[in-house]
């Protein structure tokens, strides 16, 4: 994007940056991620549910992005939103945010985050902390989620996350993984919402 | 071919023919074209698997099949049939991530434990046994996840496995399948045997025979894995064809001491000539090799499996028609690899 | 002889049987021709193969997979014992009537015992083995699903425990062929591994197992089959493991252990026929009779005793099939089949047992003992015989199965051929002898047709026997032409502490967990909490498996 002025450089096309302000993207995304997925958690509502979808999958783009991968960081990001959109569309009606009885919840959040934080940053060494943190954390919780909750729609957007955070955890692998993951786990994240859950035959 | 494609042939040839026969045994209420499709997508979720590249398409895939499946009528409700498919889904990406990442050795051994409690997770096996109602149809029972997914999605992530963990952590995965595949078939074995419900009784003996194929699993040596593949044959073109040619009888409470039923008893019990007894020599050569205590412990296992066959085998009542005509091609074709397996093994890259 | 002809004895029963099932389809039952052409076919080839070169036949087909090769032989022990196997074997199935559906079992059973003795390596015959076990059980389950039959977990312990073995010589020698195995690998756990296997594929217990309880059954049909296929099965395995140890078992202890639990086999068998409440209850204990002096025998480690037992096995298929024939009825055939079970002279029976006595003292030093124990139970089985002859005749049998003449006839020529012993013992079991003990064995069987020699005497078989069998004609046909008729005598003795063991065997069997401890080997009530899709299971098992990883 060229800014006109007088004198002044143009901001280079490349996004060169430095590494200090790469590191603060890495780890403003990450909080996203583990952000968008403690609303997921703590959410009933298609409304916040929705939200989480996003900003998690936002956090987690992001991360791709970060890693060098620009069109799977766009997938996961197309992914995510098509997911969100649809979640908005279908569910229980309003936020639901933190309803009664949430308290373990809360704690799960706090502490997978903690947990994930350990992990990425004191356990493990090497670059990519923040990848690891969001997919630790993302991968973590949107499992816990699905097994304490009864409710189709947060355990339907709770996969989506947890299709997209296995995605980006490529990454960490040696060699690359080429697109098809990310692709899978964007027809994952809105194929799910797609499926049509029925009421179990409950006598 | 890949290789990884190639060792998962066999148990997609048979779980292809399984489908079919599982198609023209199937009752006239139920319909054929809805089985056909459903039967249809998990054999094409099964060939996805088997040809994923990597371990993370591998887990995505397994991921579509435990929502697809979970999203079908039945008596439990869709979140808590999900629930297991997606603890092993979680488990083992943590277990991938594990692997990945720069830290200590013992993130590999811990990388070591989540594959095989994903595994188990995957498959339905103790102490992560899918809730099992006896009411649901067996499309939507965890009978899928037990014997006809289970021993593809099993296979491909432990040949895929092989190159990332460590010596010391492939040795831990070694011991820790050969442990729960024992503990699954003392398991199995016992339950299968005073189940009061003939369905669990189906399901555990499943766990059974899933106990042995772990046991082939977790001998490191070509022998262990061969009987793994004879034993997950044995299971998805013998025991499950069996146990869905059983099912209306099932329901019916008929039982029944005819010949077929002894024969079945047989396949059912690893028995001369089957499948079960070349794989059962087979895990006995490995066992040997490795560690021959071990050996004894798994002869010893092995003879609780018959009381257990005797039962199911008259579970299968008096089969007519097609179903009498499904159940000996089962039959037949279990005795044909029983005394030669070598095709099936070469063709499974053995 | 081109080598596949080994194949016929087991590809002629199996095109019976698949013929036989095309048109059992057909709803067209072909009764008992098929199988008697299946089962004689069989026979047929064993003698055509065998005599005309009088060697080792061998065929390798390559392997199979799970670690054997289809290595299929028939040497001088194939061919005794194929023949102790099919020979009753054809007798029953071409006389007694069955549906096209048990015909099938039974003679594709005869296929697989076949394929049990001529296969040229443990594991193989392990497989072969397994497989006649399983058919003999769906054989009898069949025809009576209520009446007693052989435990098929003891069988298939046994047919596994065998592969076991064959897996270890696989895994120890690089081979598990009876011929190429060395010596060495022959070890003492692995060959109790196969004696203990052999002793549970042929039920050769000191209590009353398989082959006796099988006779007690309301038809005979399946008992006589399955004692045909499967009984000679074991004692071919303790034959075999001389060929591993090159003509000797490891230790000699394992001899004397072998030949005393053969004592024991063949006094409970005579204990028990001594106390029969019924003439089928004492003809039960014939066959584990035999058997018990034939094991006693082959385990003595000389050739003469392997001889006189392989004798023993021989005559016992032929009396198999003439006590599944006889009817449960007063008369010539009873009594003359009994004569034959007891051994009197100059019958086969008598023959064997007496060569087989002679072994023992042969042997010297604690098998002369064993050689006592041996007369001893020989003399308690005569007087069995004896009270058996006055015994009610049995619940008895559909007429359809029964051929009182066909059993006298069998009976009687095991009786007449008493003379020809040595001529049985030169072309039938000196061969087999030979084959196996060609090692430094002590002692040698010599003799001609005439006579047999060992090494302390000479039993001149042909004239000793003859007179016999003329003046044993000449005193029945002076002696009153009705029937011989007895009365009833009470046992000759009970065994003490019966009663007591009884009683302790019906308590252990009714033992319950007491009421209070139930709750923690409850399985109906562990169920639910390892089924039950509790997360905290989840947990503890990977916390479980977290803590072993890092010990």
């Amino acid at each position: 994007m060229v800014t006109p002025c007088s004198g002044s450089q143009p901001w280079p096309p490349s996004f060169s940056r430095s590494p200090a302000s790469g590191l603060l993207i890495a780890a403003v995304a990450a909080f996203f991620a583990w952000f968008g997925v403690s609303i997921i958690v703590l959410a009933d509502g298609r409304r916040g549910l929705a939200v989480g979808l996003a900003v998690s999958a936002a956090g987690l783009a992001a991360i791709a992005w970060q890693d060098g991968d620009g069109v799977a960081a766009l997938i996961v990001l197309g992914g995510g939103a098509a997911a969100a959109v649809l979640r908005y569309r279908a569910g229980p009606g309003g936020w639901m945010l933190m309803p009664p009885g949430s308290t373990a919840r809360l704690i799960l959040c706090v502490a997978g985050g903690l947990v994930g934080l350990w992990f990425a940053a004191s356990v493990t060494i090497g670059p990519d902390v923040a990848t690891r943190f969001a997919v630790l954390s993302v991968i973590g919780m949107s499992g816990a989620r699905i097994v304490s909750s009864r409710e189709p729609s947060s355990v339907v957007t709770a996969v989506a996350t947890l299709a997209l955070a296995t995605a980006v955890a490529t990454h960490l692998g040696a060699g690359s993984a080429g697109l098809a993951p990310y692709v899978a786990a964007a027809l994952i994240a809105a194929g799910a919402l797609l499926v049509p859950v029925r009421v179990a035959n409950v006598p | 071919m890949s290789p990884d494609l190639a060792t998962c042939l066999p148990l997609l040839i048979a779980g292809a023919a399984t489908l079919g026969l599982a198609v023209a045994m199937s009752p006239a209420r139920v319909s054929r074209r809805t089985l056909l499709a459903r039967g249809g997508t998990g054999l094409a979720g099964l060939i996805a698997i088997a040809a994923a590249p990597s371990l993370d398409l591998l887990v995505l895939s397994l991921l579509v099949l435990a929502v697809l499946h979970a999203a079908l009528p039945g008596k439990r409700d869709f979140a808590s049939r999900l629930q297991m498919p997606v603890v092993a889904v979680v488990l083992v990406a943590v277990a991938l991530l594990f692997v990945r990442v720069q830290g200590p050795e013992m993130l590999q051994r811990f990388a070591a434990v989540g594959l095989a409690a994903g595994l188990a997770a995957c498959v339905g096996l103790l102490p992560y046994i899918h809730v099992l109602e006896p009411e649901d149809t067996a499309v939507v029972s965890p009978t899928v996840w037990i014997g006809f997914v289970g021993p593809v999605a099993a296979t491909a992530i432990l040949i895929r496995v092989r190159g990332l963990l460590s010596p010391d952590a492939g040795t831990d995965l070694g011991a820790i399948l050969i442990g729960l595949g024992l503990v699954n078939m003392l398991w199995g074995t016992l339950a299968a045997w005073r189940a009061e419900d003939s369905t669990r009784a189906w399901h555990y003996s499943f766990m059974a025979d899933w106990g042995l194929a772990l046991c082939g699993f977790g001998l490191t040596v070509a022998d262990g894995q061969a009987a793994a593949l004879l034993i997950l044959v044995s299971i998805v073109f013998g025991r499950l064809p069996l146990y869905l040619a059983s099912r209306q009888a099932l329901r019916e409470n008929q039982s029944a001491d005819r010949p077929i039923n002894l024969m079945v008893a047989a396949v059912l019990a690893g028995s001369a000539p089957f499948a079960g007894f070349a794989a059962r020599v087979l895990l006995l050569r490995g066992a040997t090799q490795m560690y021959w205590p071990l050996a004894l412990v798994l002869v010893a296992g092995m003879l609780l499996w018959l009381p257990v066959s005797l039962r199911l085998g008259r579970t299968l009542g008096q089969p007519r028609g097609r179903q009498a005509l499904g159940v000996g091609i089962v039959i037949a074709a279990n005795a044909v690899v029983g005394l030669y397996p070598l095709p099936l093994l070469a063709l499974g890259g053995r | 002889m081109p080598s596949l002809a080994v194949l016929a004895p087991i590809v002629i029963p199996l095109v019976a049987a698949a013929v036989i099932t095309a048109f059992g389809l057909a709803r067209v039952d072909l009764g008992r021709i098929a199988c008697a052409f299946g089962a004689w076919g069989s026979v047929a080839a064993l003698l055509v193969v065998w005599l005309s070169v009088r060697s080792t036949q061998q065929l390798h087909l390559g392997p199979l997979g799970f670690g054997s090769s289809l290595l299929l032989r028939i040497d001088a022990v194939g061919f005794a014992f194929g023949l102790i196997v099919t020979v009753p074997a054809a007798v029953l199935l071409s006389l007694q009537p069955r549906t096209w559906q048990e015909a099938t079992v039974a003679i594709v059973g005869v296929a697989a015992a076949v394929t049990a003795v001529e296969a040229g390596g443990v594991v193989l015959t392990a497989l072969a083995g397994g497989t006649a076990a399983t058919l003999a059980v769906v054989q009898l389950d069949t025809e009576d699903v209520k009446a007693p039959r052989p435990s098929w977990g003891v069988l298939l312990g046994a047919w596994l425990a065998l592969s076991w073995a064959g897996v270890i010589f696989e895994v120890g020698a690089g081979t598990d062929g009876f011929s190429a195995v060395p010596v060495a690998s022959l070890t003492v756990p692995v060959f109790a591994l196969i004696a203990v296997a052999a002793l549970g594929a042929s039920g050769l217990f000191p209590w009353r197992s398989w082959p006796s309880q099988l006779w007690s059954r309301p038809s005979l049909r399946a008992a006589g089959m399955s004692v045909a296929t499967l009984y000679p099965l074991g004692f071919y395995l303790l034959v075999r493991e001389y060929e591993f140890g090159d003509g000797r078992y490891p230790q000699p202890a394992l001899n004397v252990v072998l030949a005393g639990l053969g004592v024991a086999v063949a006094l409970g068998a005579a204990i028990r026929a001594q106390g029969a409440a019924n003439r089928r209850e004492f003809l039960g204990e014939v066959i584990p009779g035999f058997g018990g002096f034939a094991l006693m025998t082959i385990a003595l480690g000389t050739p003469l005793g392997l001889v006189a037992g392989l004798l023993s096995l021989a005559t016992a298929g032929a009396l198999t099939a003439c006590l599944a024939l006889l009817p449960d009825r007063s008369g010539l055939p009873s009594l003359v089949a009994i004569a034959a079970a007891v051994g009197l002279p100059p019958g086969l029976a008598f023959g064997a047992r007496v060569l087989g006595l002679e072994s023992t003292f042969e042997a010297g030093n604690s098998i002369g003992l064993i050689g006592l124990a041996g007369a001893a139970t020989w003399v308690v089985w005569v007087a069995a015989a004896a009270r058996a002859v006055g015994l009610p005749a049995g619940r008895g049998h559909a007429v359809a199965e029964t051929f009182p003449r066909i059993a006298l006839a069998i009976a009687a020529a095991t009786i007449v051929a008493g003379p020809a012993l040595a001529a049985f013992q030169s072309s039938f079991a000196d061969p087999a002898q030979g084959e196996v003990m060609t090692g430094s064995a002590a002692g040698s069987v010599a003799g001609g047709l005439v006579t047999v020699e060992t090494v302390s005497t000479v039993l001149p078989a042909l004239t000793l026997f003859i007179p016999l069998v003329a003046m044993a004609v000449l005193v029945y046909a002076f002696a009153a032409t009705a029937p011989v008729r007895g009365q009833a005598r009470p046992a000759l003795f009970t065994m003490p502490g019966r009663e007591t063991s009884a009683r302790l065997w019906a308590a252990i069997r009714a033992a319950r967990l007491p009421e209070q401890y139930r709750s923690v080997v409850d399985l109906r009530a562990i169920e639910p909490a390892a089924a039950g899709g509790h997360a905290v299971l989840w947990l503890a098992a990977l916390a479980a498996l977290v803590f072993a990883v890092t010990r």
